[in-house]
């Protein structure tokens, strides 16, 4: 192993014991306390919270929204698919896809899967600049979180396509992202998990959610 | 606004400090600023202005817990925009939290994340209440609950002369028996009352003791304590939201009732229902149910019957926010509408995706905001000119006296009505004087009993 790759399981490390500590604050801070009589099933109201309450057709933020709300689960695809290579790159090395054709194939069409993504973050990132309504609500956060998150896809595909020439690049960025995930808003990949549980608590105990279907 | 000392600021700070579980920390690390809550506010779609997108409300406080609770806040505050608490933000928070906010939690459904956004706010304005920042309107209310006992400080004597002047008019249509009790010890229904029923609307009272006396319930109301609403809810302040609570808790306990019913008042029975048992620090040691829940146990249990030709009207229901989305009566509210009216009309959006009249999160109360309430109102009016309704039904006091007010700002020409109200007038009571009455109102009876 290279400098850069022990540079980025550090940040790894580092990464995972940050964001296992916001999860374990919220355990230790426990769930609601709720002394009302329960009216409905906080079971149901977890799953539908989790499940169809996540469908566009639920939700103006998607709805009304289509091309942003379409950029955004495309962009997130692409992020984990490249959080899940940074993985598998530490056991295989990109350079022995190559021998194998199927999966030389399957590297150009990630390749190809993640160009796409590139340019829904891209779109994304723009339309923080160009929407005064989203720009007076956006923080240097925002813009470095999603910088960041596209310039690792970017050198992923890179990466991918080129391994040789661009391994340093990559395994650099990987730090930065995961140094930089734990402090910024790219945090609410544990907190986003915890909302749509609190919401699933709160709207279960009052009979809430799911909703009742109409007569 | 005078400088706000250093005392003020940390009591409003160790609310963030402090978190009494993980609702609040979740909530507070979770939003992504995409803005696309924006649309689902009335205030942003009536507006347009960016200062009322929800998730700036959010930030408000947000920006607060970063800049005082995470290291990056601390370190770097420019990269996460985490602001000092000064009399400038305080403004902010005032006019945002409290008047441009009615927590009716509409943005919380449609968050692309499922933020909490009504639960900060809330925060929010415990922050306020902390610094003593409450607009003087809203606390003025809530002061006069603390000292007379109901929010329109309506003095005993007048409330008494109310009520015996409603049951005159009860006597007179179904005779001596029918009576409204007054401080009767054991009985198994507390029933309690919004106190604008006194005070402006004496015939919901009427109503309500129509459908308890053709159900034979055992029922009282308490001359000490008949307030169903606490804006501690709304102001702030728990340990007075506590206060109003525990008047109410303790009255029942002093009556020896089995069972609070709690009348149509949307945040009140949200405070007492759902939030009371938590300022308490007890679950209660009685029932307590909504006077919509009791109405349709009397329909299901056959305690009462209905004649829906009596109300032909067309009718829709405005779904209150503390009731529907935040109370989970969806199904109950249609079920009784629909059991006394022969024809109902949904308005578009309705249910948990309803919107907000304008009138909740005490707006009522702050004079100061009137303006922008009637305005956000807009919404309201024009989903209930699109159904062609004539009667416009609603669970709750609040909901009645802001859509009286839209009813007269924007010439809907419609009648409002309560639960109680729309199914008093469907009544069908086994007594004769009240019966030739009724007869001569209809030709074509068709009863419907359960």
């Amino acid at each position: 192993m290279w400098w850069y790759q022990y540079l980025s399981l550090a940040a790894l490390f580092v990464c995972i014991s940050a964001c296992i500590w916001h999860f374990f604050r919220l355990i230790r801070l426990g769930k609601p306390k709720e002394l009302s009589e329960k009216s409905g099933s906080i079971m149901r109201a977890e799953v539908y919270s989790y499940t169809t309450a996540m469908l566009p057709a639920q939700k103006e933020s998607a709805y009304l929204h289509i091309p942003t709300y379409v950029s955004g689960i495309l962009f997130h695809i692409g992020t984990f698919i490249c959080l899940f290579l940074f993985f598998v790159f530490f056991f295989v090395d990109p350079l022995v896809f190559r021998d194998w054709l199927i999966l030389a194939m399957a590297l150009l069409l990630i390749s190809l899967f993640l160009i796409i993504s590139i340019v829904c973050g891209l779109f994304l990132f723009f339309k923080r600049i160009v929407l005064k309504k989203i720009r007076t609500l956006s923080t240097l956060d925002d813009y470095l979180s999603n910088l960041l998150t596209t310039s690792f896809q970017l050198v992923t595909a890179f990466y991918l396509i080129f391994p040789e020439e661009a391994v340093i690049y990559y395994y650099i960025l990987a730090s930065i992202l995961l140094l930089y995930l734990p402090v910024g808003k790219l945090r609410h990949v544990v907190y986003f998990f915890a909302a749509r549980y609190q919401l699933g608590f709160f709207y279960g105990w009052r009979n809430s959610w799911p909703p009742k279907k109409q007569k | 606004m005078e400088k706000l000392t250093k005392s003020q600021i940390d009591k409003a700070i160790a609310l963030l400090k402090m978190p009494v579980d993980s609702k609040l920390v979740t909530h507070l690390n979770a939003c992504v600023h995409c803005g696309l809550c924006a649309k689902s506010c009335m205030y942003y779609k009536v507006t347009k202005e960016n200062k009322f997108i929800p998730a700036r409300k959010v930030d408000l406080v947000a920006s607060l817990y970063r800049r005082y609770c995470t290291l990056t806040g601390k370190v770097v505050p420019f990269l996460v925009n985490a602001r000092e608490l000064d009399e400038e933000m305080a403004n902010e928070m005032i006019d945002m939290l409290f008047g441009g906010c009615t927590m009716c939690g509409r943005c919380v459904k449609h968050c692309s994340i499922g933020v909490d956004i009504a639960y900060v706010v809330h925060v929010g304005r415990r922050m306020l209440a902390a610094m003593g920042l409450v607009p003087e309107s809203l606390q003025s209310t809530v002061d006069m609950a603390l000292k007379t006992g109901n929010n329109m400080g309506i003095p005993t004597e007048d409330f008494v002369d109310t009520i015996q002047w409603m049951e005159e008019e009860l006597m007179d249509e179904y005779g001596k028996e029918a009576c409204i009790p007054l401080n009767e010890q054991g009985r198994k229904i507390l029933y309690t009352l919004n106190p604008r029923e006194p005070k402006f609307f004496p015939l919901s009272i009427l109503a309500m003791a129509k459908i308890f006396f053709a159900a034979k319930e055992s029922w009282t109301i308490s001359t000490n304590m008949y307030d169903v609403t606490n804006y501690g809810l709304f102001n702030g302040d728990n340990e007075q939201a506590k206060q109003i609570a525990k008047r109410l808790h303790d009255e029942v306990i002093q009556m020896q009732s089995r069972l609070l019913v709690l009348g149509e008042c949307g945040h009140g029975s949200r405070a007492n229902r759902w939030e009371a048992p938590n300022y308490l620090s007890r679950p209660y040691e009685f029932g307590v149910v909504t006077v919509v829940e009791l109405i349709n146990e009397y329909i299901r249990g056959g305690r009462i019957t209905l004649d829906k030709s009596l109300n032909q009207e067309l009718v829709t229901i405005h779904d209150p926010c503390n009731l529907v989305r935040n109370g989970g009566l969806l199904s109950e509210i249609r079920f009784a509408v629909k059991h006394a009216v022969s024809d109902f009309v949904e308005m578009t959006p309705c249910g948990i995706d309803n919107f907000c009249c304008g009138g909740g999160g005490g707006q009522l109360s702050m004079s100061e905001y009137n303006e922008r309430r009637l305005q956000s109102g807009k919404i309201k009016a024009d989903q209930i000119l699109a159904t062609g309704a004539k009667v416009v039904i609603t669970p709750c006091h609040n909901c009645v006296d802001q859509i009286t007010q839209l009813n007269h700002t924007y010439k809907l020409g419609i009648k409002i009505k309560t639960i109680a109200e729309i199914v008093a007038d469907a009544l069908v009571i086994n007594n004769t004087k009240n019966n030739e009455k009724k007869n001569n109102e209809s030709d074509n009876k068709q009863y419907f009993q359960i």
